[in-house]
């Protein structure tokens, strides 16, 4: 039997330290960048103190996630960690055993299969891929995707290297820290399963942006040709969202809420134009949730789902779209409708 | 319709070159796999890369799409054609087992019909030259594509068993030391690997072993092939004397103390597959273990 899946529950670490991007701005010798909290539409964002890491957020998010669900750590089948960053223990890059390994053994879901996998900013929507695939063939009841982003290191790192406005480095600093964990369940509904679609790496755009360790200092870099990424997201992925609508038999007005990947408010609204031009039509709400976190790479489209659910934004039977954007260059749709998962968030006050 | 192993090809550095950019080694594996398997490029459908120690640990893009873009598979979208497929690549890490879980991924989406081939890619190599202690992983790469079968032939069963109580047998990770060149620190990459950890690996890979024949109603005597991980150093000797089978435990000649890591699978397997003897068996056992310590198992059937 084919099976379909849903998201059963979600959680989220958010790191206690706030910097605000005054704060940032001020952190740079010359100041060279202008209206940066105006253009990205991002106030401030969290990061993390000392003794919080990827780890940490990771498994903070898992046991948020645990304690909305109806499920026991013992009870998850499979755990994948999807992060990036791989830092323990401070700014430790942890090669070996997998993250995933070692997040199983610290919430106790010892029963658990368990692999790491890596695909920049898509990383959790891979794993609804992966999740999807192992449920839908009957290998798997339930699936944790769980991932921590400690990336603000990279900020960091881009202060002091920035000398220009034009600099490649200007992207990391819309970065901050989060953790997100989801459960990914069986369900014999079919029409509240999850459709999947559009996963697509272009490789010719591989070089736009890349990240990696310093050689001589502790945290990692990242370079981004950030027009050129934008430019090539939008206009290539048009027809692979219309792809994923024919899919589903639905059109563009009957997306209630879009989330796309959080990069800045700018470049989301010029998306969303050029959506417009092309598809002639709108869906009733587009997600941006950066303004005081950030861009937080893979953990983004589920820590916009925990805040909507927290905030009673969402109804039953809702559809919703997740639209990721990642370096690679990494295009991909998940649309699904919301179930009964609106009743377990928020308070009604 | 099952999925069948269609090629398999190894790559090594070249003879002086000590250090190897591991993007360059694999993507050399999986250029040379499609060009002995004489497929088009543009039909794989699923590109996935499983290698864990990679060039300058890069952490984005994924390595896979590097690889993808190295050899020319659907770099982009090409609109003016009816028949373009798209190519979706990630990387994952298993450590030890990554191989073999990559596998039971690209399986599914063959046996399921939605796409025609998949590729798995893994290489290692020492992510920055002489920054590392204790790495004793041979710079090795090595790519498999799967291919549908059209009969119940290939992959018919995966099973993946942990042992969380030695999760802390084998831990490399990186530190940062302020014992660099000219006063500058330096990312140090360090393994730490217990002496007890290849008898442990031995204990576990046997136990799971012995599980996966249980369940799969075979014993030992109608496997024909094991292929198994040739890491940690011992391993397979050790394996072998546990479990039998001697000459067909496929083991790979070592040099020195340095072991095939993530790729160790497939070079066993290259073996086999270029002496005819992997299309001669009936009943073939995939044993990959790694740290965790996990241990999954494959039977391929002929």
């Amino acid at each position: 039997m084919d099976w379909k899946c849903q998201i059963e529950s979600i959680g989220v670490k958010i790191p206690g330290t706030r910097v605000t991007t005054s704060e940032l701005m001020g952190k740079f010798k010359t100041p060279c960048i202008k209206k940066f909290g105006l253009l990205t539409g991002i106030s401030e964002r969290k990061i993390c103190s000392p003794g919080e890491d990827s780890f940490s957020l990771a498994t903070d998010a898992a046991m948020n996630c645990l304690s909305h669900s109806k499920y026991r750590a013992d009870e998850l089948d499979m755990i994948i960690n999807c992060s990036i960053t791989k830092y323990k223990d401070g700014l430790s890059h942890l090669y070996e055993p997998s993250f995933s390994t070692l997040i199983r053994n610290n919430i106790g879901a010892l029963s658990a299969i368990t692999f790491d996998i890596s695909n920049a900013c898509a990383g959790m929507l891979t794993g609804v891929y992966i999740a999807e695939k192992f449920i839908r063939q009957g290998i798997v009841k339930t699936c944790m995707i769980v991932s921590g982003e400690y990336i603000s290191n990279l900020c960091d790192h881009a202060i002091n290297n920035i000398t220009t406005s034009l600099s490649s480095e200007i992207s990391s600093l819309t970065l901050g820290d989060c953790g997100a964990a989801a459960i990914i369940e069986r369900t014999a509904d079919k029409r509240k399963g999850l459709i999947i679609s559009g996963f697509t790496t272009l490789s010719k755009y591989s070089d736009l942006c890349t990240g990696r360790q310093n050689r001589n200092s502790p945290g990692g870099k990242m370079k981004t040709r950030a027009k050129k990424i934008h430019q090539a997201a939008i206009s290539e992925s048009v027809p692979i969202v219309k792809e994923a609508l024919n899919k589903c038999c639905l059109s563009f007005n009957d997306i209630k809420w879009l989330i796309p990947h959080q990069t800045s408010r700018s470049s989301i609204i010029a998306g969303a134009n050029h959506y417009l031009n092309c598809f002639g039509e709108k869906p009733g709400q587009i997600v941006i949730t950066l303004k005081d976190t950030g861009n937080t790479a893979s953990t983004t489209h589920f820590f916009a789902l925990h805040r909507y659910l927290n905030e009673r934004r969402f109804s039953e039977d809702d559809n919703v779209m997740l639209l990721c954007f990642a370096s690679g260059l990494i295009i991909g749709v998940v649309i699904f409708k919301m179930n009964e998962i609106v009743y377990r968030y928020g308070s009604t006050n | 319709m099952g999925a069948q192993i269609k090629m398999v090809s190894v790559a090594q550095p070249r003879l002086g070159f000590h250090h190897v950019n591991s993007i360059r080694l694999s993507a050399r594996a999986a250029g040379q796999c499609l060009d002995d398997a004489s497929i088009d490029p543009c039909d794989i459908g699923l590109l996935i890369n499983t290698g864990i120690y990679r060039y300058r640990n890069t952490g984005e893009p994924a390595i896979a799409a590097l690889i993808q873009e190295t050899i020319g598979v659907n770099r982009t979208t090409a609109k003016d054609t009816d028949n373009h497929k798209n190519t979706f690549s990630f990387d994952l890490n298993n450590c030890g087992c990554g191989l073999l879980t990559a596998i039971e991924i690209v399986e599914g989406s063959v046996r399921s019909g939605e796409i025609d081939y998949g590729m798995v890619v893994t290489g290692d190599a020492e992510p920055f030259y002489r920054l590392s202690n204790e790495f004793t992983f041979n710079p090795a790469a090595a790519a498999i594509i799967l291919a549908g079968s059209g009969n119940s032939n290939g992959f018919s069963m995966f099973r993946t068993y942990s042992y969380p109580e030695y999760s802390e047998e084998l831990v490399s990770s990186t530190f940062y030391s302020n014992e660099g060149w000219r006063g500058k620190g330096r990312n140090m990459l360090n393994v730490m690997q217990k002496a007890s950890y290849p008898d442990v690996c031995v204990d576990c890979a046997v136990k799971s072993l012995f599980k996966f024949l249980d369940e799969s109603g075979k014993t030992l005597d109608d496997i024909d092939l094991i292929i198994p991980s040739q890491s940690p150093l011992g391993f397979t000797d050790k394996l072998k004397k546990r479990v039998g089978m001697n000459g067909n435990l496929i083991e790979i000649k070592k040099t020195g103390n340095m072991v095939f890591h993530t790729a160790g699978p497939a070079f066993a397997l290259k073996k086999v597959w270029d002496d005819n003897r992997f299309r001669n068996s009936k009943n073939v056992i995939f044993l990959t273990i790694g740290a965790g310590i996990n241990v999954s198992l494959a039977l391929y059937q002929n």
